[in-house]
């Protein structure tokens, strides 16, 4: 897990999470910081960042570090706004902003990166050592800012660190959203001048942006790609992803149920960004996210007027300004993407929007570069993008092209998102769960394995039903080998053919080109054509002829000179499916034999599915009343022993989940009038989560009963108190959670020596 | 559990003492029939109770809030209260709410019945 560690003297300066919470980027941030390092002196890192992947968090806290390590090394930080209109008030503000935060560093006085300033301040602030370079730089300054010479003011601020002498530290400057540098007004281009500058002063430096927009600039500039390393920034994986939903939800007081943070994770694709305003926007609507519906209302709202909606229409005003214009590339960019079509004409759009040559381009440059869509001279994809823009272009295309009633696309925009979140989910678990055909494929480098494991009906006459053991063993005697080639690339059949998304899902067909023999020439090289169908029994004949010959008319269609059919099915094929298969030269191959393969092609461990999170937990939703919490006591009975816990544990343990159903029951006013039970085993503890819809009283939970008028009432409170009482007693560690409409107990045993639980 | 629901408490009676039988989880429906059970006993005449655990595995706050009541009870009829064959577990949930300041524990049912003075050794089956 790339959790940072903390510590404790750690300040925070420029970062807007603390230390321990910044998730995901660890081996990100150090690379970040070896730019500082002497022995780099004077390259350039590129930051190149998947839209959305969020890079900024990455360069404060990198600055924060440097800061805190109060070294030779000086960090500066400097992001590009959409509030700067020109190229000069752009790098004035950089001059202003490099001379507070080198003053903040060098009197080590962190407020001061933050304090409104005039360059009079700064000379008064500057310390002795620094005093004259700084009162030398701000009257040529006062001289250059009234020449006239626009392009000369953009260097002189830009070119700022470079007057730092040697002997007061090295100025490491960060420079953040170089795709806004680019765009500003003016006829100084401020995104090469950064290139030019930077690129060519002794010190390193990290350009930060959008990965597209850095390489053209940096072509456009013509850097020294020699003097440049790359490092590239793409969405967190689905853990660190999962942990960052955790981390900010805590922080922005949002109660999100562990399903609803799955949930953001994919349908956020894994970005920091969205993931981190869409927890915002929670806590603005005081919304919690307990549920699919919690979240995609808000999803929803989001996309007809929250951070979502902002973002996307300051970036579509970015692209074209005019709203007549406007309207029209949305018609046309959610037109394209939902008919699936990869390849539409330019032309055709050239004529719908009506724009001049020049303005066409720009405004296919900006798309492209935002990956709003994907430009390659002729034809365009307008396919891609992440989901939250598609679902964004589809709900402005009802309002501003279809004139649909706003109450009408709320409730689609809801409807929708609640009917895709199960499917989600449920590709997120599937993919989770299986090989990677893709993956498998391209491990394919030219081992021999045993013929059979591409031969179904051979497999499964002689070890169908045998132990694992015992099929090892008999494939060590196996004397036919299959010599696989080497894959050299590998993608979806969705790349070659969209048709293809009608019948299977992307991962289940694949392409893979390869060369026999690792020979890099025509007469070995060879192309998989692989696909996994769906089946809980032996594939019949008749459907392993309709994908024969769908894999079969691909090769065709796409002028394959020569290809090799592999078919795989869960449970393998009939006997005359597999004779068939066997007539065209096609291999066929059974789960079991997949992950045979996979043994025998991955020592690399990366092709293994990778387990779940939650193997160790159960799950049990119990309806209230009927004596259920026997129910639930006996079942954790039973995951209590596998822990080894004492008998006399496992009855507090029981006693314990009795007591919270029964308060769960009579306290919670549950709509449902379900409990939901969560047992996680752990090393060394069994933690039990008892949860319920519906609102608990005030005094539950607080270990205190209210006082009561009635007797009734306070035996009532005298047993709820005995009911908790039994629970913190017996348990060694409690804790309350209220959300809004549930509440949840979380009880801990630990696991101890037998004798201090006796 | 089910099968408790509409079943009778077994109980009987050693002279003017009434043992009665807890089954194996005292909750709020047993516990309320042991109660009336109790009551029962005590309105014919009884002098001194014997609720003995022997089956019982698991008790609930619920359940032993009833026994509470059935001590009150038996203590304004001026009759005796025993515990017997309570299992450590339970013993340990009485003491933790004070249950046991209020009534003896025996290890079994005979021993409850020689705690008790007036000692009738014919059983009565009810």
């Amino acid at each position: 897990m790339n959790t940072l560690t903390s510590s404790d003297n750690f300040r925070r300066v420029l970062g807007r999470v603390p230390r321990h919470e910044f998730v995901g980027r660890a081996t990100e941030l150090d690379r970040v910081a070896a730019q500082a390092k002497p022995q780099k002196s004077g390259r350039g890192l590129l930051l190149l960042m998947a839209p959305s992947a969020g890079v900024s968090e990455l360069l404060r806290q990198t600055f924060d570090q440097f800061f805190n390590e109060r070294s030779e090394v000086i960090p500066i930080y400097f992001g590009f706004t959409r509030h700067e209109t020109t190229a000069v008030s752009a790098a004035i503000a950089f001059l202003n902003n490099f001379l507070q935060q080198y003053l903040a560093f060098r009197r080590n006085e962190p407020a001061l990166c933050n304090s409104a300033l005039t360059l009079q301040d700064i000379v008064e602030l500057a310390p002795p050592a620094d005093l004259d370079w700084i009162d030398q730089l701000v009257q040529l300054y006062g001289r250059v800012r009234f020449s006239n010479d626009d392009k000369e003011l953009v260097r002189f601020c830009l070119g700022a660190p470079q007057r730092v002498p040697t002997a007061s530290g090295r100025p490491f400057v960060m420079l953040d959203g170089s795709e806004l540098a680019e765009d500003l007004n003016n006829a100084v281009a401020l995104g090469t001048e950064l290139l030019h500058v930077f690129g060519r002063s002794n010190q390193a430096f990290v350009l930060a942006g959008l990965r597209r927009q850095i390489i053209n600039a940096a072509h456009e500039a013509e850097c020294n790609f020699e003097s440049l390393d790359m490092l590239r920034l793409e969405q967190l994986e689905a853990e660190e992803a999962n942990l960052l939903v955790e981390n900010v939800a805590r922080r922005q007081q949002v109660p999100t149920s562990r399903e609803v943070r799955e949930l953001l994770v994919q349908q956020f694709g894994g970005s920091p960004f969205f993931i981190t305003n869409f927890l915002q926007a929670a806590r603005e609507h005081n919304a919690a996210l307990v549920s699919y519906l919690d979240c995609e209302r808000l999803y929803a709202d989001e996309l007809l007027g929250g951070y979502l909606r902002r973002h996307f229409d300051e970036l579509l005003e970015e692209v074209v300004q005019q709203l007549d214009t406007r309207i029209a590339l949305i018609r046309l960019l959610w037109e394209a993407a939902a008919s699936g079509e990869k390849s539409v004409s330019v032309e055709a759009w050239r004529k719908r929007l009506r724009l001049s040559g020049g303005e066409f381009v720009e405004l296919l440059r900006r798309l492209h570069i935002y990956e709003f869509l994907n430009w390659n001279g002729p034809t365009l994809d307008a396919t891609t993008g992440s989901q939250p823009w598609k679902d964004y272009l589809k709900v402005n295309y009802r309002l501003v092209v279809m004139n649909d009633p706003r109450a009408l696309v709320v409730a689609d925009a809801i409807a929708d998102s609640l009917k895709r979140a199960p499917h989600t989910m449920a590709l997120h678990y599937r993919k989770l769960g299986r090989f990677s055909l893709r993956d498998i494929v391209g491990q394919f480098d030219c081992q021999h394995v045993p013929r059979l494991l591409f031969d179904y009906s051979t497999f499964a006459t002689k070890y169908k039903g045998v132990s694992d053991d015992e099929l090892l063993e008999g494939l060590k005697t196996e004397s036919e080998f299959l010599k696989l080639p080497q894959t050299v690339h590998v993608a979806s059949c969705y790349s070659f053919k969209s048709d293809f998304r009608q019948v299977c899902q992307e991962e289940k067909c694949v392409v893979g080109h390869a060369f026999e023999d690792g020979a890099y020439n025509d007469a070995h090289e060879i192309i998989w054509l692989v696909a996994e169908i769906e089946s809980k029994l032996e594939v019949e004949q008749n459907t392993a002829e309709l994908w024969f010959e769908r894999l079969d008319s691909l090769g065709h269609t796409l002028g394959f000179r020569r290809y090799q059919v592999w078919l795989i099915s869960n449970e393998g094929f009939t006997t005359e499916a597999s004779s068939f298969l066997q007539s065209r030269g096609a291999l066929s191959s059974s789960q079991h034999q997949l992950e045979v393969l996979v043994d025998q092609v991955g020592a690399d461990k990366s092709l293994q599915p990778q387990p779940l999170d939650e193997a160790d937990e159960f799950l049990m939703v119990v309806p209230m009343g009927d004596d259920n919490e026997m129910l639930a006591a006996s079942t954790v009975e039973q995951v209590a022993r596998r822990l080894a816990f004492p008998p006399a544990a496992i009855n507090q343990i029981k006693t314990a989940i009795v007591e919270a159903c029964i308060n769960a029951s009579e306290h919670s006013h549950s709509p449902d009038r379900k409990i939901y039970q969560r047992f996680r085993v752990e090393s060394d503890k069994l933690v039990v989560t008892i949860s319920s819809r519906g609102i608990l009283p005030t005094n539950v939970g607080s270990g205190n009963s209210s006082p009561s008028n009635t007797e009734n009432n306070k035996a009532a409170d005298e047993r709820r108190g005995w009911g908790l009482k039994l629970i913190r007693t017996l348990m060694d560690e409690v804790e309350f959670e209220r959300v809004d409409e549930g509440t949840s107990l979380r009880m801990i045993k630990y696991l101890r020596n037998s004798s201090s639980n006796a | 559990m089910d099968s408790l629901i509409g079943a009778t408490v077994r109980s009987h009676c050693v002279g003017t003492t009434a043992v009665v039988y807890a089954s194996d989880y005292l909750n709020k429906l047993t516990g309320e029939k042991i109660e009336r059970e109790c009551r029962r006993q005590l309105d014919s005449g009884c002098r001194a109770l014997v609720i003995d655990f022997g089956d019982t595995q698991l008790v609930n706050s619920i359940g032993i809030s009833i026994l509470l009541g059935i001590i009150n009870v038996a203590e304004k009829n001026g009759a005796q209260v025993v515990f017997s064959d309570v299992n450590n577990q339970t013993v340990e949930l009485f003491d933790m709410l004070g249950l046991t300041r209020h009534v003896a524990l025996a290890r079994n049912e005979q021993e409850a019945l020689s705690n008790i003075s007036g000692l009738d050794p014919t059983p009565t089956l009810h």
